[in-house]
């Protein structure tokens, strides 16, 4: 089985479904010859062509806007959206139509489309190619939102998507791109959206982290008898996951890279301040950036998450 | 702005009051030190007065309910203030429906997550009282592993004409006591009997002087310097023992409580360094006490700091008993009924005056040896008053 980086397994994945399927159809800025910002369509214009691998212009409205008229009728778009900071402008299309089109038809039409991006700080890039905003896009009822944790795990997620009735956000981790080698199997495998995975078990505390907070969530809770859940789909969040570990920890801490104000942790608090109130031992803490925007390379690493930030988190609610 | 009187601080170290009753309605003008409400702390009934005048704009609490020290009580309207005169929206779409002022919630008084208030009432603990560990002085499961749980609630009722009276006051705080003691000592009742026959017949000689003080001399006096004397000898059962059970406090001074039965319940007034008191002095303070006790005019102070309590239960008739410990002193002595009997006395068989006693101790600082020396110690100093003359120092 090959040693594979993330971006390697999506386009192993990506290729794999083209091959399959000839109504998977890849649109986006440089994807096709030049092989994508991150090279993650590498090779593809080469295989299938530039009739399914297109190359838009410098504009992403344009970009998931199309893609949703080719869902709709019928065929499997994946779209490209540079980075997220970039999907601001095609936000209207993705909300007030492509989540909307299965309601507004009555079901007569669905949209099976899938957006990638790369997704959060870290890679010392400069404004807005450094966005963590996956809580604007959870709110939205009907569009189902995946952070793929590696290479393995991407490559079932990806495939899982592209066979999903509705649209799919595919946030990937940009730190995480060339950083994990997994081994990743060559034939088709799926990883089921909407469940969470116990990454390390645990009895004394639960902790959730995603995205490029997960690998450092876990080098900071050694040591301790924690318990680490990737949700991998944030939304629809798997609450059953959550809600056995809490049973068994009594206790909460909610690790995400994105600022706290109504970051997707707070929903996750409420989840278990609803459902798992009677199991809390202890107040719910979330670990988060400042509520401030993404700062230049200097201080990015100011801005994120440090390892002894959760570790104090972990240290108070083991206090109760 | 209307004026928010908070329940003000009534002193003696009162954390909280309940409301017993209102004195005024809302719409009512009151005068500045006008009663507005009558509270009841542990000890008192007190009258709370209005700090200003004006009109009562909303009674924030009900009778019966715990205020504490700082919340508030009602609001006033001062002279020239329309109360509740707030503007109404109004606009295109009509006017919009407006929500009262919420009332002023009361202060929370037990710290304990939602986890810990579960278990507790799966044990049916009640979490009032219980000293948590955790952070803030919160309740954690583990403290709940000391209490033991009560007893499934009595399935009684309704099965004929019943009443329920409320908990309150002195009552509740007996209840309190006495539960916390029972709970935190591990207690044993010894008893013995002492013939007084020699201290019945001095005290009935010594009267008429007594009274010519203005003073009415009882048996308890004699008591009390028998039970000191005693002490001296046995200091583990004039002490306490410290909160981690880890030390045991020997007390140096002979501070005595004594149990006083008042028409709201039992009251533990409190004499002080009675070693170094005149019987004649001790049965003027004890009377005093009493009086303040029964008119509840005493002040929380004069019930708090005793070494070593008696009770002298036999004045209602009671001949062995078993006193509950006035925590956290470690012992209690009580006395019942004197009563003339056949007694072997000096080898022939007499009517003599037999005085029951009862000795409750805590039987982790006291073992039953000690606390039967104890009893025979009091015994002899009883049989034979002139004793505490040839030993007073």
């Amino acid at each position: 089985m090959p040693q594979l980086n993330m971006v390697q397994a999506i386009n192993l994945a990506l290729r794999e479904a083209m091959a399959r399927d000839d109504r998977v159809v890849i649109l986006g800025e440089d994807v096709g010859k030049d092989g994508g910002v991150f090279r993650v369509t590498d090779g593809l214009y080469e295989q299938f062509g530039a009739e399914r691998v297109i190359d838009t212009p410098l504009a992403e409205s344009a970009i998931v806007g199309a893609a949703i008229g080719m869902a709709a009728y019928g065929l499997r778009p994946v779209a490209e959206i540079q980075f997220l900071g970039f999907i601001y402008a095609a936000f209207d299309q993705l909300l007030t139509h492509a989540v909307r089109l299965r309601t507004r038809s009555r079901g007569r039409f669905s949209c099976p489309l899938v957006i990638r991006t790369p997704y959060g700080a870290g890679i010392k890039a400069p404004e807005l190619h450094e966005e963590s905003s996956e809580a604007l896009f959870c709110h939205q009822p009907g569009l189902t939102v995946v952070v793929p944790p590696g290479p393995y795990h991407a490559k079932g997620l990806l495939t899982a998507a592209l066979r999903h009735p509705d649209p799919v956000l595919f946030l990937e981790p940009t730190r995480l791109y060339r950083m994990i080698r997994e081994e990743v199997p060559e034939e088709e495998y799926t990883v089921p959206l909407g469940r969470a995975r116990i990454v390390r078990p645990g009895n004394a505390v639960t902790v959730v982290a995603w995205g490029s907070m997960l690998q450092r969530t876990l080098d900071a809770v050694t040591g301790y008898d924690a318990e680490v859940i990737d949700p991998m789909t944030l939304s629809p969040f798997d609450s059953a996951t959550l809600l056995a570990s809490l049973a068994k920890t009594g206790r909460l801490v909610i690790v995400h890279e994105a600022p706290l104000t109504g970051g997707f942790g707070a929903e996750i608090a409420a989840i278990a301040a609803a459902e798992a109130m009677l199991m809390l031992r202890g107040p719910i803490l979330r670990v988060a950036a400042p509520d401030l925007p993404v700062p230049l390379a200097k201080l990015v690493d100011h801005y994120l998450p440090q390892p002894e930030q959760i570790r104090a988190a972990l240290d108070e609610v083991l206090r109760y | 702005m209307p004026f928010d009187f908070k329940l003000p601080d009534l002193g003696e170290g009162i954390t909280e009051a309940e409301l017993r009753r209102w004195l005024v309605k809302e719409g009512d003008r009151v005068r500045e030190h006008q009663p507005v409400a009558e509270v009841e702390t542990d000890k008192a009934v007190v009258e709370v007065p209005a700090p200003r005048a004006g009109t009562v704009q909303q009674l924030a609490r009900r009778e019966g309910e715990m205020v504490r020290v700082g919340t508030t009580l009602l609001l006033i309207a001062e002279e020239g203030e329309t109360p509740a005169a707030r503007p109404k929206s109004v606009g295109i779409v009509g006017e919009l429906p407006e929500a009262a002022e919420p009332p002023a919630t009361p202060a929370r008084e037990i710290l304990a997550p939602p986890l810990v208030r579960k278990l507790a009432r799966e044990r049916q603990i009640d979490l009032t009282g219980i000293k948590g560990s955790g952070p803030r002085g919160s309740i954690t499961p583990e403290d709940l592993e000391n209490v033991p749980a009560a007893l499934p609630a009595p399935a009684g009722g309704g099965f004929g004409p019943e009443e329920r009276l409320p908990l309150r006051g002195v009552r509740r705080a007996i209840a309190r006591n006495v539960i916390a003691s029972q709970r935190l000592t591990a207690f044993v009742t010894g008893t013995e009997e002492a013939d007084i026959t020699e201290l019945w017949e001095l005290r009935e000689r010594e009267q008429v002087t007594v009274e010519e003080h203005g003073t009415h001399l009882t048996f308890l006096p004699f008591f009390i310097k028998a039970a000191q004397h005693a002490l001296r000898e046995h200091p583990n059962l004039n002490a306490s023992l410290d909160d981690a059970g880890e030390a045991i406090v020997i007390k140096r001074y002979y501070n005595f409580g004594i149990a006083v039965e008042t028409p709201d319940g039992l009251m533990v007034p409190v004499v002080r360094d009675v070693d170094r008191k005149s019987i004649l002095e001790l049965a003027a303070e004890i009377q005093e006490l009493g009086r303040k006790a029964r008119e509840r005019t005493i002040a929380r102070d004069e019930l708090r700091g005793s070494s070593f309590t008696l009770t002298n239960y036999g004045h209602f008739g009671g001949v062995f008993a078993t006193p509950i410990i006035n925590w956290p002193d470690v012992a209690i002595l009580g006395f019942g009924r004197i009563a003339a009997k056949p007694w072997v006395h000096r080898g022939a068989i007499a009517i003599r005056k037999i005085l029951p006693l009862s000795l409750t101790f805590d039987h982790r600082i006291t073992d039953g040896a000690d606390a039967a020396l104890f009893l025979a110690k009091v015994v002899r100093y009883l049989e034979d008053p002139a004793l505490l003359f040839i030993e007073s120092v």
